[in-house]
């Protein structure tokens, strides 16, 4: 039907309405069903620092010394400072080399980042000298491909590893105790996990040491859980490190959150005096999160979280977006942008727990390109965060890969000779441990008068995938013990008596080694590790430094690891032909 | 059908005067943000903020408490406005929401961090479980542990809503006045 002019309908002849949408190409019909469409993805709006790197508001780098004490920094006299820019410039800075490393050109320094002839160590005299925006000026000059060849020499630690989480939705504890055991069996060196119920922590806590004691001695655990409680779990031994101590680059944040350099800084000496590793958590996006960028770029702001790091004596962080990553990769460069604040935390000579945590996109493609330069180059851990339970599980609200993925990112090392922090293991192998992991948290929770943990839910977690192969089971009772434990001041060291009186001598063993450990201080020193292997030797940048300096040095997968990496378990052997 | 009628009810929040400090331990408090309702009139999944105040209400009152609605415009991190809205309420219990949809527990003894229940997800809450939050306070009121109201885990729901969620936020920062008390509501339903 068509209407004249004069607004009458007359026929056009066809005898139906005719379709008045736009014609549509049925390419572009097909691209819109791609999950890619589904990412959340933003123009930049510099003002208020929705954007990567290089902000018009950036400040220039610049630096005044005066009798040992920055007085200018970034363009802003000393009265300026607000408390980040003083924290800094007091504790974070080395005064001694600041104007030699301010007066090199940013460009020779991000060639030499990338020269195999200049070692780790020249690098990162100067660049622990510079100010916030000397480092992001550096970085700036940086392809992907040069960040990646840069990162590989200045991470801290030879030997890369991985994170990962183990969480359950329900809480539900034999299924953690169970997927910690695995985890650690997987090869992860340290395994977190959070809560859905912020009261269940103590006991998810509890059930996720054992599991990862029970599946290789000397996997350090962690529960991201509020800071006070945190450190508490820590202090009781139910954990063996820390992370999620956040720290942000614009004052108000920090505010926000009613705290300061300085408060982070008397959180972190809890950890130090108590032999507990720790490393702070910070990440782009964070700020303009809370809508308090102040028009910076996400890379000039992380430099910031980075360099208060570093002055309250904290050996290591992770960033790489973290919780706010889909804020980078919805903007342009966001993805170069998370790899390049990995690296600038490598030049402040700290530890990297590199990203690749929680999720950002639809797409397997972008997910995997976006762990490509944390991958290649090693980090000492390249997931800090990779979800060893399924995502729907994933506490953090997914990973950016999970247990699904398993297989996948074993056989990519395989494929690219590459070490990426997990091996392969034989489904029998994993049965086992999974069973004595929650037959221990079974009888712990026996002997401690909890909510007892039945057989029918043992042999569930043994087999599960996720919570949702679990029976049902009371949150409010569990509640309930976890209040009591803590009430009690409950310890690992009577976790270790139980667990020995009870048949599991070998998890009561790993568990001391980890009391132990603290007490011995070594693991809290830059990159410090557990090898995981009951013996509870630590490997970390002060007995396994990076020499990376070109090819014939460095790590190297090769040997014993190489030969472990080849498996694939549904591989053709030719001798069976 | 019954989703259609319910769309076209309308918010009307107006101002009583500044919030006092309640002396009923049968009340809770809804602390709102600056822009809810303002900014906005729906969640970041597009739930309409009038169905969602009407089931938390419904599902308080049917505990047999009140509700009490109070903005804060001088805070709109959620961990501050829920304890802030604790401790005006006379049973030292809260729901803390933002206009995204993002909303909490709190409990007045407690720290802005630690809250006695989160919804982070909030593309994902829907509004029975909106109500289940409303019932779950009034039973915290009443000094009972109520199983926690079932939270919604979707991984992809960061990558989908995260970017959106700072940009509304940037945008709901222009309805912060730092002077204002929090303001005790009058709610109707139009």
């Amino acid at each position: 039907m068509c209407m004249t002019d004069d607004d009458k309908p007359v026929a056009d002849g066809s005898g139906e309405l005719e379709e008045t949408a736009p014609k549509r190409s049925k390419r572009f019909e097909a691209l819109d069903e791609r999950a890619v469409t589904e990412d959340g993805f933003v123009n930049e709006w510099p003002e208020v620092g929705f954007v990567a790197m290089e902000s018009p508001n950036d400040p220039d780098p610049s630096i005044t010394v005066e009798d040992g004490k920055i007085v200018e920094m970034d363009g802003k006299d000393r009265e300026e400072f607000d408390f980040i820019d003083r924290f800094i410039a007091d504790y974070a800075i080395n005064v001694d080399k600041a104007e030699e490393a301010m007066a090199t050109d940013s460009e020779q320094v991000a060639r030499d980042l990338v020269d195999i002839n200049v070692p780790r160590e020249d690098i990162v005299e100067l660049t622990t000298a510079m100010t916030p925006a000397k480092l992001s000026a550096v970085v700036n000059h940086l392809d992907t491909a040069e960040i990646i060849m840069a990162m590989k020499k200045m991470r801290t630690r030879q030997t890369p590893g991985n994170q990962c989480h183990v969480t359950s939705v329900e809480d539900n504890v034999a299924q953690i105790a169970a997927d910690a055991a695995e985890a650690a069996l997987r090869g992860f060196y340290e395994i977190e996990n959070t809560v859905g119920v912020a009261r269940m922590a103590p006991l998810t806590a509890l059930a996720q040491q054992i599991g990862a004691q029970c599946g290789r001695g000397g996997v350090i655990t962690q529960c991201a859980v509020e800071e006070a409680t945190e450190l508490e779990l820590g202090m009781r031994g139910m954990t063996g490190y820390a992370e999620t101590v956040s720290v942000y680059g614009t004052e108000d944040v920090f505010k926000d959150g009613d705290d300061t350099p300085w408060s982070k800084a008397f959180l972190a000496s809890g950890y130090a005096s108590r032999g507990l590793k720790m490393r702070y958590t910070s990440g782009a996006g964070s700020e303009l999160n809370m809508g308090q960028a102040e028009g910076k770029s996400m890379l000039y702001l992380e430099s910031r979280c980075i360099l208060v790091t570093k002055g309250c004596g904290v050996q290591g962080l992770q960033n790489g977006g973290i919780s706010c990553i889909a804020i980078p990769t919805s903007v342009p460069a966001g993805v170069k942008e998370v790899a390049a604040e990995n690296l600038i935390t490598m030049m402040a000579d700290l530890e990297v727990a590199s990203g690749n945590d929680q999720t950002f996109t639809h797409s397997d493609k972008r997910r995997t390109a976006r762990m490509m330069p944390q991958f290649l180059a090693g980090t000492d851990f390249i997931f800090s965060g990779y979800s060893a339970v399924p995502n729907y599980d994933n506490m953090f609200a997914g990973s950016t890969f999970d247990s699904y993925d398993f297989d996948e990112y074993n056989i990519m090392q395989r494929d690219l000779q590459v070490e990426g922090g997990t091996k392969p293991v034989d489904e029998d192998t994993v049965l086992e441990y999974r069973e004595r992991a929650a037959k221990a948290v079974q009888s712990v929770f026996e002997e401690l008068g909890f909510p007892p943990i039945s057989d029918e839910e043992v042999e569930a977690a043994v087999y599960a995938n996720g919570s949702k192969d679990m029976p049902e089971r009371s949150t409010a009772e569990d509640i309930k013990a976890a209040e009591e434990m803590m009430e009690e001041g409950l310890n690992g060291a009577e976790i270790v008596k139980i667990l020995a009186d009870n048949g599991f001598e070998e998890i009561a063993e790993n568990l001391l080694g980890i009391l132990k450990g603290r007490v011995a201080g070594d693991y809290i020193q830059t990159s410090g590790i557990f090898q995981g292997d009951g013996d509870f030797d630590v490997v970390s940048a002060v007995n396994d430094p990076n020499d990376y300096q070109g090819p014939g040095t460095g790590h190297r997968l090769e040997g014993e690891d190489w030969e472990e990496k080849k498996q694939v378990r549904f591989a053709v052997d030719p001798e069976d032909i | 059908m019954a989703q259609a009628q319910q769309q076209e009810r309308t918010l009307v929040l107006s101002e009583k005067g500044v919030a006092e400090e309640g002396t009923d331990t049968d009340e809770v408090v809804i602390s709102i943000s600056a822009g809810f309702n303002e900014m906005k009139d729906e969640t970041l999944a597009g739930v309409k903020l009038a169905e969602i105040l009407r089931e938390m209400m419904a599902g308080i009152e049917e505990e047999g408490l009140t509700a009490r609605v109070v903005r804060f415009t001088d805070n709109l991190d959620l961990g501050v406005i829920g304890l802030r809205g604790a401790k005006l309420s006379g049973s030292g219990i809260s729901i803390g929401i933002q206009t995204r949809g993002t909303t909490l527990i709190h409990q007045e003894d407690l720290v802005p961090l630690s809250n006695l229940e989160l919804f982070p997800q909030a593309p994902l809450i829907d509004l029975e479980t909106y109500r289940a939050i409303g019932k779950n306070a009034a039973l915290y009121a009443k000094g009972e542990t109520p199983e926690p109201v079932p939270v919604a885990n979707d991984p992809m729901a960061r990558p989908k809503y995260q970017a959106l969620a700072a940009l509304w936020h940037i945008k709901e920062m222009g309805y912060k006045d730092e002077d204002k008390d929090p303001m005790e509501m009058e709610v109707s339903f139009e």
